[in-house]
Order: structure tokens, then C-alpha cells, then sequence
């Protein structure tokens, strides 16, 4: 079993890595929406219309988690937000899969010069293990290297 | 409001992300709508050549196209072109030589009727725009696709 500073300690490397992964998801979509709401309408979840809407939040969502969790803030409310996206990303590549939609993952880039990586197992167990070290962030114990709020 | 609750913590930063990026998406010059806008619906198609023309079209109307020789173009990937299609439509993957074909063919004023697979996929208004961009200037997105069009007995094949 590992103890109470460890565990700290891990929680403080998983906020880290997810907080990096999170923030540089973020910064190719921010800056191409259009780009970003044609990857989401090719997953064919939404109604249309719908991904645009998606297409401007999550990208901001994405980033604003991601500071919070490297610096601390709010931190039950980021990882149960990373938790949420995780889960939600992984249904969406998963039933694309499932389909045998042929589609571009949009999951880091999505810009037409550098459309990135297709849909595949890869992205959906990255993702898993992304759920996993949010959920350990929610479970962390000792609350230590936090800003906001304290205790 | 108890910050320390994480339901709380969850519905700041739901809120502060979404009016943040809303506000972000208002001032930046490449901002897009908030709802995807659908594309206009023809009512009788009239070949223009002074008006660009980017129209959605029925069955009946794409049919009406296809008996006067109009080009399709299917905008799916080119396995599921292999496994059918609808007659003498084209599938060229590579975006250069589809519009280099389609200009020395008919130049960019012609009719050209772009479909996918059926009401649900996206790749043939995808496709519309691009060569909207390209300057071609009488294009029509035949919604309801390969799915519509074989159901209803209508010539496919090589």
C-alpha cells in the first residue's frame, strides 16, 4: 500500500500530465473552430446544428480544466469535469468504431494542414487511462499543493 | 454558495467556461454561429451563371439532374463507392484532380450534383463548400444520398 505523502504525490503527477494533455487538446481547436465543428458533425451524436455550439465551449472548457488542475483550483470540480469529458469521449469513439465510421479523431488536432490521427483503439485506452487518473485525483486524501479553496 | 462543494465547483466552471467562450466567440473575426447552419433548400433549380448557387435538393429534383446528364460526384470514401453507387458518378479522392477534371469537362458554370450516404453524413457538403471555394458556381447536395437513391430503384452500378 502506498502512504498518505505518496499518494499526494501521485495525485499531484496525475493533475500534472492531465493538466498538459488537457491544455495542449485545447489550443488547436481553439483556434480552429470551423475545423473543430466539422470533426464533431462527422461523429453524427449531435442533432444538427448542435456542434457548433459544442465546438466554441469544450475547447475553453478543456483549457480552463486543465490550469485548474495544474495549479489547483477547484479541484474536485475539475476532475469530476475531466471525468465527465473522458467518459463522453470515449463513447463517441467507441461507437464511431463500433460504426465503422472512417473519421479524423479530432482529439488534438483538427486543422485541414494537420488533420491528425483517425479514430482507433489507441485514443479509446489513452482516454481510459485519462478517466482513471482523474478519478484518483477525486479520491486524492490529503489535500496539499492546492490554491483554491484550501481545505 | 459552500466553494468547497464539488457540485458548486462544477457549476463555476461550467458557467465561467461557457460565457467566457461565447463572449470569446463574439469578438474574434473567425468566430462561427452558434447553431450549423443547414443548407437552403431548392425550389426549382435554375442554372445560374450569375449567381453562385450552393443548394440542397430532393430526390425527385436529383433525378430530374441525372436524366439531363448532369456529373454526381460521391463524396464517400471509396470503399463504400466500390460496394455501390449510383451510375457514372465519380469518386476521386484527391481534391486537385476532381476540380482540374471537373473544369477542363465543363468548366465551373455546370450543374454538379454531390451526394454522400445518405441524410445523416456531412462529407458532401463538406465537399460543396471546398469547390464553392474553388469557384464553381452551380452546386447541388443531392441530402438524401446513396441510401435514398438505391431504396427507390434508381440506376446504380459501375
Amino acid at each position: 500500500m502506498i502512504n498518505l505523502n505518496q499518494r499526494s504525490i501521485f495525485a499531484l503527477i496525475s493533475r500534472i500530465i492531465l493538466g498538459v494533455v488537457l491544455i495542449a487538446a485545447s489550443i488547436d481547436k481553439i483556434l480552429h473552430p470551423e475545423a473543430f465543428a466539422k470533426v464533431i458533425g462527422n461523429y453524427n451524436v449531435l442533432p444538427f446544428g448542435l456542434e457548433n455550439f459544442l465546438a466554441i465551449i469544450l475547447p475553453i472548457l478543456e483549457f480552463v480544466v486543465g490550469c485548474c488542475l495544474i495549479f489547483g483550483i477547484m479541484l474536485d470540480g475539475s476532475a469530476i469535469i475531466t471525468a465527465g469529458m473522458m467518459f463522453v469521449f470515449i463513447i463517441a469513439l467507441s461507437q464511431a468504431m463500433i460504426r465503422g465510421i472512417d473519421i479524423n479523431c479530432g482529439c488534438f488536432k483538427v486543422s485541414a494542414e494537420n488533420p491528425g490521427s483517425q479514430v482507433g483503439f489507441r485514443r479509446i485506452i489513452e482516454d481510459i487511462i485519462y478517466l482513471g487518473l482523474s478519478l484518483f485525483i477525486l479520491n486524492r486524501g490529503e489535500r496539499k499543493w492546492e490554491l483554491y479553496p484550501k481545505s | 454558495m459552500n466553494i468547497g462543494l464539488p457540485s458548486v465547483q462544477v457549476f463555476i466552471l461550467l458557467v465561467f467556461s461557457s460565457v467566457f467562450s461565447l463572449f470569446l466567440n463574439g469578438i474574434r473575426s473567425d468566430g462561427i454561429p452558434l447553431l450549423a447552419k443547414e443548407l437552403d433548400v431548392a425550389e426549382t433549380i435554375e442554372i445560374s451563371v450569375d449567381e453562385p448557387q450552393l443548394l440542397a435538393i430532393s430526390l425527385k429534383q436529383a433525378l430530374d439532374l441525372y436524366n439531363k446528364g448532369t456529373v454526381f460526384i460521391d463524396a464517400r470514401e471509396p470503399e463504400y463507392f466500390n460496394d455501390g453507387h449510383i451510375m457514372g458518378s465519380w469518386n476521386i479522392p484527391f481534391f486537385f484532380e476532381l476540380t482540374f477534371k471537373l473544369d477542363s469537362l465543363q468548366g465551373k458554370d455546370s450543374p454538379v450534383v454531390i451526394y454522400c450516404d445518405g441524410k445523416e453524413c456531412g462529407s458532401s457538403e463538406d465537399l460543396a463548400y471546398e469547390l464553392q471555394g474553388e469557384g464553381f458556381t452551380n452546386l447541388y447536395v443531392f441530402k438524401g444520398g446513396w441510401t435514398e437513391w438505391s431504396q427507390n430503384d434508381h440506376p446504380i452500378g459501375p
